[in-house]
């Protein structure tokens, strides 16, 4: 760690001017530890010395880093010219222009640092860092970065502890980007590892706190604001720089060994749906067939009483109508009618009569009946 | 030509000691000017600052928020019911000067070392005084807040500030999880089996209303017919009284005819007769007269 030269002057100097302003290969300040023990400056001394011998020397100092004199130490270099000065001088300026200017992305941000202390934030566009005094570090700041949690599906670490002492599987995904580039760089050596210790603390501590039921179930979407506040505020109070832009929270499930206890629950719904839908449509079938029945006797009694009044009447006033014309001549009609009805009467039937003046009484004791009737049948 | 190249070098060498002299502590750092290993300065602004070239020395430390985390560790709330237990701290070095007196050259992995010792010890103390329901509650917060109150006034020696300590992971051990996970499943399997049982309850009651309900609306029909027929009889009686008892004996008469025809016709009737009956009286009559 020590060997590291650290701070983006050494890397600044290392690179002579040509990469300044790249910050692509995440040139990182020291990893914490102690400073290298000779200072950044006289590193970076040294290696003004090899460009200046480079840009002096030109053709002929290509084997004079180890002359140890200056330019003209070796003393076969070439003359001095006022051309070969004037190349040096634009090529120094150059190179001097490369490592100043640098350009930032519409989604970017740029932090510049007069001499390691904050002084601005770069908008997108050409800017303008005058090295060596000024560097800048470019920053995604509105590029929305996700963090997986937990990083890897198929272990256990989305395992939470309910507050009902349940066990539920946990899958989320942090979306965030950066709000303020000077605060993001300054304040968290590690924003990502940050991000997602905070997440998945933040996250415990809601799912510790609430049942498994309303989890499962219906809570969602509370639990994800209530989650990307608290993040929000654990963030802000490390000045981190750090917007929480949503919370994609799609994946709260019982745990894998107990799944198909939970299936088994929801298919006894169903089931218990099944049940009741059957009920119900017996009920619909019986109900509608007994409606029917009901109004089937009603019609019926309807009908008898239309069928017998209907009789009775039309009865009665052919009674009356005969009896009207009766009354005309009573002793006809009384006659016509009885002699009617006989004719009709015995006419029909089989008849055997039996004189008991002229034949006696002896007669009817033999008298077989049922051959009569049996003929009679026929 | 003589004057310069004795010139050169010396200019080298001042612009090296110049250079030498200053140092650039960025804003993420701060820095210790060290005197053969005594503290003389502490550079806690970002900025340019000086120093004596070849006799001090400058060590750079992090200001930025460090994150560590410890864990998992297994700690024994008050019920004895055992946690798994997880924390992560955030802290910054606030005090580099103390800093670097209590780790010496150690460095940050030192600090660390300590720092977990920290961690472990705060966390076992303050979370085996409660119970574990109330880790999985409301509480967590505030227990929180107590390890890194805790936390905060142990690492002061160390030059440390804590930020906040938080706590991840708080499960149950492997043993435990599948005793709960039985018991998830036993809780489970009980209400698929009350689901079922209030499906056929709520099936049993509609059947049993709805034949309640076919009996009361069938029965109720079969009481209004019955009254209809009722009706429909006395009505039948009223109008035949009314009509019959114009002239009563004719009635009996006119009925009785009837009556025969309906009992007597068809062919299924034999009658034995006696030719006194009136019908017959000109039949044995040898003057037609009666």
């Amino acid at each position: 760690m020590a060997g590291n030269s650290g701070g983006p002057w050494g890397g600044g100097g290392n690179q002579g001017g040509g990469n300044r302003g790249n910050n692509g290969d995440g040139r990182r300040p020291p990893e914490g530890g102690e400073g290298p023990q000779i200072p950044d400056i006289d590193e970076l001394m040294k290696k003004g010395q090899d460009q200046l011998r480079v840009l002096m020397g030109g053709r002929g100092g290509g084997g004079g880093k180890s002359g140890g004199g200056g330019p003209r130490g070796g003393g076969g270099g070439p003359a001095l010219t006022r051309g070969t000065v004037g190349i040096g001088v634009l090529v120094a300026a150059g190179l001097w222009a490369l490592a100043s200017f640098y350009s930032v992305k519409p989604e970017e941000q740029s932090v510049e640092l007069f001499l390691g202390k904050y002084s601005a934030t770069g908008n997108p566009g050409l800017n303008f860092a005058p090295w060596p005094l000024v560097t800048a570090e470019v920053v995604p700041v509105t590029n929305e970065q996700t963090e997986d949690i937990p990083a890897s599906s198929r272990s256990t670490d989305g395992l939470m502890l309910t507050g009902d002492e349940n066990i539920v599987d946990i899958d989320f995904q942090v979306v965030w980007n950066i709000s303020d580039p000077a605060q993001y760089l300054f304040n968290l050596r590690d924003p990502e590892t940050t991000i997602r210790a905070v997440a998945e603390s933040a996250m415990r501590e809601i799912i510790a706190q609430s049942e498994l039921a309303p989890i499962l179930n219906r809570d969602r979407g509370i639990i994800a604001d209530r989650l990307q506040e608290l993040i929000q505020e654990t963030l802000d109070t490390y000045n981190s720089g750090v917007n929480i832009v949503r919370i994609n929270f799609d994946g709260a499930d019982p745990p894998e060994p107990v799944k198909d206890a939970f299936r088994e629950v929801q298919s006894a719904s169903q089931e218990r749906d099944r049940l009741q839908k059957q009920a119900d449509a017996y009920a619909n079938r019986v109900l509608a067939g007994a409606r029917g029945e009901a109004a089937q006797v009603l019609e019926e009694a309807e009908g008898y009483r239309a069928r017998v009044v209907n009789e009775a009447e039309g009865e009665a006033s052919r009674f009356s109508a005969v009896l009207e014309e009766y009354q005309k001549a009573p002793d006809v009609t009384r006659k016509r009618l009885y002699l009617e009805t006989m004719e009709e009467v015995l006419g029909g039937i089989d008849k055997v009569i039996i004189d008991q003046e002229t034949s006696g009484q002896g007669v009817v004791p033999y008298l077989p009946l049922n051959e009569l009737r049996k003929q009679g049948g026929n | 030509m003589r004057k310069t190249t004795y010139l050169l070098p010396v200019l080298v060498i001042v612009a090296a000691a110049a250079l030498s002299s200053v140092f650039i502590v960025d804003e993420r750092e701060k820095a210790l000017v060290l005197q053969f290993g005594r503290v003389v300065t502490v550079k806690e602004d970002p900025g340019l600052a000086f120093k004596i070239p070849l006799i001090q020395e400058v060590v750079k430390y992090d200001d930025r928020i460090l994150s560590r985390e410890v864990g998992p560790l297994e700690v024994t709330p008050l019920d004895d019911r055992r946690l798994v237990v997880d924390a992560f701290a955030r802290y910054r070095i606030a005090d580099v000067k103390q800093f670097r007196q209590a780790v010496g050259t150690g460095g940050i992995e030192l600090a660390e070392r300590r720092l977990d010792n920290i961690l472990r010890s705060q966390t076992r103390e303050v979370l085996g005084s409660v119970r574990s329901d109330s880790v999985l509650s409301a509480d967590r917060v505030s227990l929180m807040n107590q390890i890194r109150d805790a936390a905060i006034s142990e690492a002061r020696g160390l030059g440390l500030d804590v930020v906040d300590v938080r706590l991840k992971r708080t499960d149950l051990p492997q043993a435990n999880l599948e005793a709960t996970f039985a018991r998830m499943r036993a809780e489970r399997e009980r209400e698929a089996a009350d689901e079922i049982a209030r499906g056929d309850e709520a099936a049993q009651r509609v059947r049993a209303q709805a034949d309640r309900t076919v009996v009361e609306l069938v029965s109720d029909a079969n009481r209004q017919s019955e009254i209809i027929r009722g009706e429909a009889d006395a009505r039948r009686n009223a109008i035949f009284a009314d009509a019959f008892g114009a002239d009563p004996e004719f009635f009996e008469f006119y009925r009785s005819l009837n009556a025969y025809r309906a009992a007597l016709g068809g062919d299924n009737s034999s009658m034995v007769m006696s030719p006194d009956s009136e019908f017959f009286n000109y039949l044995k009559s040898d003057t037609g007269r009666p």
